[in-house]
């Protein structure tokens, strides 16, 4: 089977620091599976996320996705990957909070330069599918910290991306809400959606992820 | 204290941006404050600094060197009245034809030459202000503020070369640069050498006294000094003087014209300066309240706040004051008050050294109070609340603004970045105000040129008149105006006619006639023929059409208190000639104690004035420079015929002074405008990541970006227009009431439609333009590290 991300000998070193945040990274993910990255804090499991998205570029190796080289690709391709392939789901949420619910979930249609009526229409259908439309005219900091999820998670897949790749996604929610973000997630999966995850939580990974793949140290354990 | 230095080192350092920025702001806008405040202090009497600066002559006096001997001369400045003196220097008056790359520049022009070694000296301490003092035979420096500034029309003066026609076998000399001398000691200078072959066989050996005396400040004083002079040499010696006071009213009329407009532009500068330094460094404490909540919440009380928040504007911001006084010193007296000093005409003006040390003081006083203001606030928040306050805008501020600009049929990026300034309505507004300034500043700046444009071609007459024709003039003629003979009149008339390029001519006459009730004398020009076509420029009423008509300049009507339509009395000759004013012209001679009238009118007092020039106009597609050849070989040796470029160095150096401080005021802004969007774009940092986390690409970040400020730009351009046409239209007139004059319609009515509509967006312009490089850098950070900011 094709690999839809394909990390190959990956590194990535910051500025002054002593050891790499992640060093010769191999992953492959396929497509239509869920796959969880875990490890503690610092082992590098955000950094990964970060280098599949295109939000950071690594010191060494190579990195693509849908058969597209993100590490080599210009400011302005990787922005346009980002928008058509990847949806990004984080643990704050990143909402922008001087944007209602529905504009924040039409942003990356938008972006893109999508026709508005038919941007509107899906946004209202995934409000809908992940049962916040009501509050599609509220600003994000009057809702609760799974419903801001829930918008995130619609904003994530506004342009139906090939990739789903969420950040710790239940890491800032209480336990109840962060079950039904999980089983969200797992829904999706089901329905064909490729996802990443990221999480230091290993009892999440073993119940939403199909594999877990372990970083220690920057480096992909045994 | 050690926390306190500790935590405002650990801001420089770590606000790197931000302390460069606060340290540039404040350089710029002192160095914008000192020369506004030296054009300002130094438009205040120009003359008497420039004077003071060259230790100008209180007395130029012209000796006959066959009288007096060089010893005599030597001991006249040992004189109990005498303070300085320098010379003799030996002068020579020569008739000279200029020639430039262009071809003939000036034909046959009467100066005084004289020798001297260097520019320096005790007294008329000479300003070069381009090229370099002769330094062979064959050279001549020429005076800026005479030929260079009225006749050769803003020429390159350098490598022109100078033939004394006066002299058998027309000597030539290269001219190598131009000297400006505040009481106008002569119109050029050569080695000291050089003036026995200038001063030829048939002229006695004059040479020139340069005096400053004890008691000086009124006429009495200065004649008392000269009667001194006069006893000290043998009789006849002193052939001619200048009293410096004479030289000041001259000089203090056409000084008067322009300093409204650069106490105006003054005055703009150091608004915008007091503006920016107050966006800047608010905007800087207010962008780091996060990290005062922090400081707060490990123990830091409010007063150990403050001051950490006034050290870190102080540090850069003092830095930059002193390099803004250093450099605001020293280029704007080379580029800005040399200028000024031209356009005076008293070689050198300098900033005072009270502006240099007081500006500095000023701005660093100015930015403490600001830094203050917000750091008192911050002191008072609680550690949570500053916190909070520094992360983000007040909630709810430009959320329905946004929301309607959500429904704009305009790209994302722009009506996100549209509606951003609402949620900082303070800072938009510091920003609207600074580049409503310096849009305002680009209104009037180009009003103001177009008007001095046509105020020049009003005096000059220059879009009519190309050539002017004046009658021979020989060394010896130098104490009256020659005027052509009657056969002299005749035959330039007939050459004049013949020539196939003539489209029209007129001969002007100059007579003084006094007027009832009035104890000046008024200068009366009148024409012989029709002068309609001059294109003398009415402000009321209409141009005479007959003889006993007059048009005469505002200043006469108000010496007079008559108006258009009323009738005055003339004297000429001993007899009395009514007048009948039929309109009011702009007309500078004379003071405005001047009439524009047919010859006839004199004529009927039986007094008929002999020609002093004719005006004449060309075919179109006739080449000036051919006509002047052909004209000049017709009409033989000794005639002046002179081009009438109407592009004198004077306006040429106006226009350049607008432009260099409308520059100055234009960057001003939109450095204020950068600013803004640096600190917006640290605030914004994080929302920034989460735009290119979804896919914002480079371009429409700098897309956003830009139009933060863009609206406010455009804002401000259009608000700008009405502003500089109302300061363009408040001051023009009030130059030209300062000198009694009024000026037509015309000279004011320069905005059109086409220029109004980009000078409206002159401020998206100045906005666009300082948002650019901050958008580049937003645009350039990869979304990871603008994520991780928070």
């Amino acid at each position: 089977m094709d690999a839809l991300i394909e990390l190959s000998h990956v590194t990535k070193r910051y500025d002054g620091g002593a050891r790499p945040a992640i060093d010769d990274v191999s992953l492959r993910v396929a497509q239509g599976e869920a796959v969880a990255v875990m490890g503690p804090s610092g082992s590098g499991k955000s950094t990964v996320l970060n280098l599949i998205a295109g939000m950071d570029r690594p010191t060494g190796g190579t990195v693509a996705v849908a058969g597209q080289r993100i590490d080599t690709a210009s400011e302005t391709a990787v922005a346009r990957f980002r928008r058509d392939k990847v949806g990004m789901i984080f643990q704050f949420f990143n909402l922008l909070d001087d944007l209602t619910v529905l504009d924040n979930v039409l942003l990356p249609a938008q972006l893109a330069g999508s026709r508005r009526s038919g941007a509107r229409k899906r946004a209202e259908e995934l409000l809908a599918a992940l049962r916040i439309e009501r509050h599609k005219d509220a600003y994000p900091a009057r809702l609760s910290g799974g419903e801001r999820q829930r918008v995130a998670i619609a904003r994530a897949l506004m342009n139906q991306p090939d990739v789903l790749l969420a950040d710790e996604p239940t890491g800032a929610v209480d336990s109840a809400t962060g079950e039904e973000i999980g089983e969200l997630l797992l829904d999706l999966n089901a329905s064909g959606q490729t996802l990443l995850l990221v999480t230091h939580n290993p009892a999440l990974a073993a119940r939403y992820a199909s594999r877990v793949v372990e970083l220690v140290d920057g480096r992909i354990g045994p | 204290m050690k926390p306190i230095v500790s935590a405002v080192a650990g801001t420089l350092t770590r606000r790197r941006v931000q302390t460069v920025m606060i340290g540039v702001v404040l350089l710029i806008s002192t160095f914008a404050a000192v020369m506004a405040l030296g054009l300002i202090v130094d438009s205040n009497a120009p003359f008497d600094k420039g004077f003071a600066l060259e230790r100008g002559a209180e007395v130029t006096a012209s000796v006959d060197r066959s009288v007096a001997t060089s010893a005599e001369l030597a001991r006249t400045a040992r004189l109990p009245g005498v303070t300085a003196a320098a010379g003799p220097f030996a002068e020579a008056d020569v008739t000279v034809t200029v020639n430039g790359k262009g071809g003939l520049v000036v034909s046959q022009y009467p100066m005084t030459v004289v020798g001297r070694a260097s520019p320096g000296g005790p007294v008329d301490d000479l300003t070069l202000t381009s090229g370099h003092w002769p330094r062979t035979a064959s050279q001549m420096i020429l005076s800026g503020t005479i030929l260079g500034g009225n006749v050769l029309g803003g020429s390159n003066p350098v490598g022109e070369t100078v033939t004394v026609t006066s002299l058998p076998g027309r000597p030539r000399f290269a001219v190598v640069g131009f000297a400006v001398s505040v009481t106008a000691s002569a119109d050029g200078w050569v080695l000291p050498g050089q003036v026995a072959r200038l001063a030829g066989s048939r002229t006695p050996a004059t040479a020139e006294m340069l005096y400053r005396f004890r008691a000086v400040g009124t006429d009495k004083a200065v004649g008392a000094d000269l009667a001194e002079l006069r006893r000290a040499l043998p009789t006849g010696a002193v052939t001619g003087t200048q009293s410096y006071l004479a030289v000041k009213v001259r000089e203090s009329r056409t000084i008067a014209l322009y300093v409204p407009f650069i106490v105006a532009f003054g005055v703009i500068g150091l608004i915008m300066s007091v503006l920016i330094v107050a966006n800047v460094v608010s905007g800087a404490v207010v962008a780091d309240y996060a990290r005062i909540g922090v400081l707060k919440s490990i123990g830091f009380t409010p007063g150990q706040v403050v001051a950490v928040y006034i050290g870190q504007a102080a540090v850069p911001g003092a830095a930059g004051c002193l390099a803004g006084a250093v450099l605001g010193a020293v280029l704007a007296n080379r580029l800005i008050l040399g200028k000024t000093a031209i356009a005076y005409g008293v070689g050198t003006l300098a900033v005072p050294i009270w502006v240099v040390i007081a500006t500095p003081v000023g701005m660093c006083l100015l930015a403490g109070l600001v830094a203050l203001l917000p750091a008192l606030r911050a002191g008072r928040l609680s550690a949570i609340a500053a916190i909070a306050a520094g992360r983000a805008p007040r909630a709810g501020r430009g959320y329905t603004a946004g929301r309607l600009a959500s429904l704009l049929p305009l790209p994302r990026p722009l009506t996100l970045g549209l509606t951003a300034p609402l949620a900082r309505p303070a800072r938009s507004a510091m920003t609207l105000a600074a580049v409503l300034l310096g849009a305002t500043a680009v209104t009037f700046a180009v009003g103001l040129a177009y008007s001095l444009a046509r105020v020049n071609t009003g005096i000059s007459l220059s879009n009519t008149v190309q050539l002017q024709i004046f009658p021979p003039y020989g060394p010896s003629s130098n104490t009256a105006e020659p005027v052509f003979s009657a056969s002299q009149q005749r035959a330039a008339a007939a050459v004049i006619r013949s020539q196939p390029g003539t489209l029209r001519y007129v001969a002007e006459s100059y007579t003084q006639v006094s007027v009832a009730g009035l104890g000046q004398p008024v200068v009366v020009t009148t024409f012989r023929g029709d002068a309609r076509w001059l294109g003398q420029a009415v402000v009321t009423g209409r141009w005479y059409t007959r003889p006993g008509e007059a048009d005469v300049p505002l200043a006469f009507l108000k010496q007079t208190g008559t108006e258009v339509g009323d009738t005055v009395t003339i004297t000429v000759g001993g007899r009395r000639v009514p007048v009948r004013i039929v309109g009011e012209v702009f007309f500078t001679e004379n003071r405005g104690l001047s009439m524009l009238t047919d010859w006839r009118t004199l004529n009927r007092a039986g007094y008929a004035a002999p020609p002093v020039q004719f005006d004449v106009g060309l075919r179109p597609g006739t080449g000036a420079y051919a006509y002047e050849q052909a004209i000049s070989a017709a009409l033989g040796r000794g005639y002046g015929v002179f081009p009438n470029k109407g592009r004198s160095t004077l306006l040429l150096t106006m226009i350049g002074l607008i432009g260099s401080l409308t520059w100055l005021l234009a960057v001003a802004a939109g450095l204020g405008v950068l600013n803004t969007v640096v600190v917006h774009t640290r605030e914004r940092a994080h929302a920034l990541g989460v735009y290119k986390a979804v896919g914002m690409t480079p371009r429409q970040t700098i897309a956003m970006v830009v139009s933060w400020t863009a609206g406010i730009g455009l804002v401000a351009g259009i608000l700008a227009v009405p502003a500089g046409i109302a300061l363009h239209h408040y001051v023009l007139p009030t130059m030209a009431a300062s000198v009694n004059v009024a000026f037509p319609a015309s000279f004011l009515d320069v905005y059109r439609g086409p220029m109004i509509v980009l000078l409206a967006l002159a401020g998206l312009i100045i906005a666009t333009v300082g948002a650019l490089i901050p958008a580049s850098w937003a645009a350039g950070t990869p979304a990871a590290t603008a994520l991780r900011t928070e």
